[in-house]
């Protein structure tokens, strides 16, 4: 199915993520310059969808645009029945809190925190309630990533390691959406295809939605479909091959 | 209200004031951190900059610690020398400057007086309110001991009776204060003068005997040696006080026509009224002038106390100064962790958690400064104390007080209400910058 422009289909997982609808989506930048342009884009939940392009493309920016962290954007940006375009920016980040985990290139982890409290980190800021339980999955992911002694401070890891925390930390809250920015690049070409399987893996297995922006050929081979940005604008079928 | 607020205890007083100073810095605490558990994140983050972080609190300690040692010395030198002139009710002195004579008498710091006359001093003792009127006479010494002739009587009144050993019962014995470095039964030939002017060979031939030694008091005449009044005058090829056929004599009554002159006699009375009609009779144009040491050092205070509003007015802008440097410090110091604030933003943290981990980071370092400022105030207090101790003979201890407390209270909530500037000014940065950083 191509359902935008650029937009290269693969075949779907399971759907148990939230689904994806975009349209109209204009980022500029503090200055006005149009940063990404893209008309409209729908993936249904629990697709996995690969964002691709050169440096400056405008892959990131949409990855922000769809964290809801850009502060302007035009058009809408729609998880389920949520139009983050009609959020205020503490709005956006309740929204993430609940419904979107993240994965930064750098991991951007408490080097000072072990790997359990750095997967654990959205407790800090949870309901008091739910942060017994959130700590208890953070723990369950580490376990699933093949991640042991998570007592010490994660800058004793190597990279593989402390991407998986930031996964672990991205899935901890269970959250139905992940956003992933250029996950591999830190990481050596095991340790990469190590994650690639974890993530993808994990996904599929939740049925969760994964947004991954990469210049990975096999982490985006891997995925459902596949979105080529150029210039801040979506390629075509023809020109993304 | 008033009223009420008057009928407390000075301690419940003091403790309530403490208290009111610290609520808004602790009701600021609750408010801000009310539902969060930032502390794992503060600490990490401390940990990461802990180098600058330490800095600021040695600045800040710094800061605090200098308002907290000169508000310490101040009180324990206004209390070190009222304890010094505590045992002088009245002085009378030839007239001239009070503090000189005061500065004498007391504190004995050498001066140049006037000397009340035999049929003055006479009519002194013999006044009926009169129960004490120890003739003072200076000018010898004994290394860096001033050598001061006296009466047994004022020795028993300055000591409280706590003497080791005994009093003189001649002109060549010697009750030496607790500091001087003569043991009992020691010997020691005086010096004319005092200071760097001593004349070692001033007094040839003449020599006394420790018999005693007072308890200390706290006052300079801890590094003094009293003997009697009448072997000053010997000393110095005066009459000694009495006439020839009582020439054997030792202590009161004095005998006019032989008395050589005293620049100041400590006088006790029977009364505080009666001090107040002797401060009167005595303070006689051209004559004699009486005074109270602690109306002079009343009103020394009051000028020391212009001189401090004026320091505590500079030291208020220092502080401004020093505030404004710690607000700009931490600002900056916030910014070096801006991609952590940016990823709790863009894992959804709330911006009021965001703030409260800034806001918790910045009370961190005020108050391990405050407390450093504390410990600093009064090391440095202590050692000008030991300084100002040890040249004066006043026993100057600067203790923490109420005041200082309450001015830690105030500066630590003061410091906590302005620490949330920087805590607010971080959260306006853009988070994908931040992220990007």
């Amino acid at each position: 199915m191509a359902d935008t422009e650029g937009c290269a289909d693969r075949e779907a997982g399971p759907s148990g993520g939230l689904a994806l609808r975009v349209s109209g989506l204009t980022v500029r930048s503090p200055r006005g310059r149009v940063l990404l342009s893209l008309p409209s884009l729908e993936l249904p939940g629990g697709t996995l969808l690969g964002v691709r392009g050169p440096s400056g493309a405008g892959k990131s920016t949409l990855l922000h645009a769809l964290a809801g962290l850009s502060a302007v954007a035009e058009g809408t940006v729609r998880w389920g029945d949520t139009d983050l375009s009609r959020l205020d920016a503490e709005g956006r980040a309740r929204f993430r809190a609940d419904q979107i985990g993240m994965i930064f290139q750098d991991f951007l982890l408490f080097d000072e925190l072990s790997a359990q409290d750095n997967a654990a980190l959205p407790a800090l800021f949870r309901p008091r309630a739910e942060r017994a339980g959130l700590r208890a999955r953070a723990a369950a992911r580490l376990v699933g990533l093949g991640l042991s002694d998570t007592a010490r401070s994660v800058a004793s890891y190597s990279g593989g390691e402390r991407q998986r925390v930031a996964i672990a930390r991205a899935l901890a809250a269970g959250a139905p959406v992940l956003l992933a920015d250029e996950p591999t690049a830190s990481l050596d070409r095991a340790a990469a295809d190590r994650l690639i399987a974890d993530l993808t893996g994990m996904a599929r297995a939740a049925g969760t939605t994964l947004v991954a922006v990469s210049h990975d050929e096999r982490l985006i081979a891997r995925m459902d479909r596949v979105l080529t940005l150029a210039d801040g604008a979506p390629v075509t079928g023809a020109q993304a091959a | 209200m008033i009223a009420l607020w008057d009928s407390l205890p000075v301690l419940a007083q003091d403790i309530a004031v403490t208290l009111a100073l610290l609520l808004p810095g602790v009701l600021l605490g609750a408010g801000v951190l009310r539902g969060f558990a930032p502390w794992p994140l503060v600490r990490a983050i401390l940990w990461r900059f802990r180098g600058p972080s330490v800095l600021f609190v040695l600045l800040i300690a710094l800061s605090v610690g200098m308002g907290i040692g000169l508000l310490a010395q101040e009180r324990g030198l206004r209390q070190g020398t009222a304890q010094a002139a505590d045992k002088f009710d009245l002085i009378v002195a030839a007239p001239g400057s009070e503090l000189t004579a005061m500065f004498a008498a007391v504190f004995l710091q050498p001066s140049d007086m006037g000397l009340l006359s035999g049929d003055t001093y006479s009519a002194i003792a013999a006044h009926p309110s009169v129960t004490l009127a120890a003739p003072l006479a200076f000018g010898d010494s004994f290394g860096a001991a001033s050598i001061v002739g006296t009466t047994a009587d004022f020795v028993r009144h300055l000591s409280d009776e706590r003497i080791e050993g005994r009093l003189w019962r001649t002109a060549e014995e010697a009750v030496v204060g607790a500091l001087v470095p003569l043991e009992i039964g020691g010997r020691f030939a005086p010096s004319h003068g005092t200071g760097d002017a001593a004349e070692p060979d001033g007094h040839d031939g003449h020599e006394s005997a420790v018999v005693g030694r007072m308890a200390p008091t706290g006052t300079p005449w801890d590094r003094a040696i009293l003997v009697p009044v009448e072997a000053v005058w010997e000393v110095h090829g005066l009459a000694n006080g009495h006439a020839p056929e009582r020439a054997g004599q030792i202590g009161p009554p004095f005998d006019a026509a032989y008395f050589p002159g005293t620049p100041a006699v400590v006088l006790r009375a029977a009364s505080l009224g009666a001090s107040y009609g002797l401060r009167s009779e005595f303070t006689r144009d051209g004559e004699t002038m009486a005074f109270f040491p602690g109306s002079v050092l009343a009103g020394l205070y009051r000028v020391m106390g212009d001189v401090r509003q004026a320091m505590s007015l500079m030291a208020l802008v220092t502080q401004g100064l020093v505030a404004a440097s710690v607000l700009l410090g931490l600002f900056i110091l916030s910014r070096l962790f801006r991609r952590q604030i940016a990823l709790l933003r863009a894992l959804g943290a709330p911006r009021r958690f965001v703030f409260a981990v800034i806001w918790s980071f910045s009370a961190v370092l005020l108050l391990a400064g405050a407390a450093g400022g504390l410990l600093t105030g009064l090391g440095a207090a202590q050692l000008l104390s030991a300084a100002v101790t040890s040249r004066t003979g006043v026993a100057v201890a600067a203790g923490l007080g109420w005041t200082e407390i309450q001015f830690i209270a105030a500066f630590v909530s003061a410091g906590l209400a302005l620490s949330l500037l920087p805590a607010a000014l971080v959260l306006r940065q853009p988070v994908i910058e931040g992220l990007r950083a």
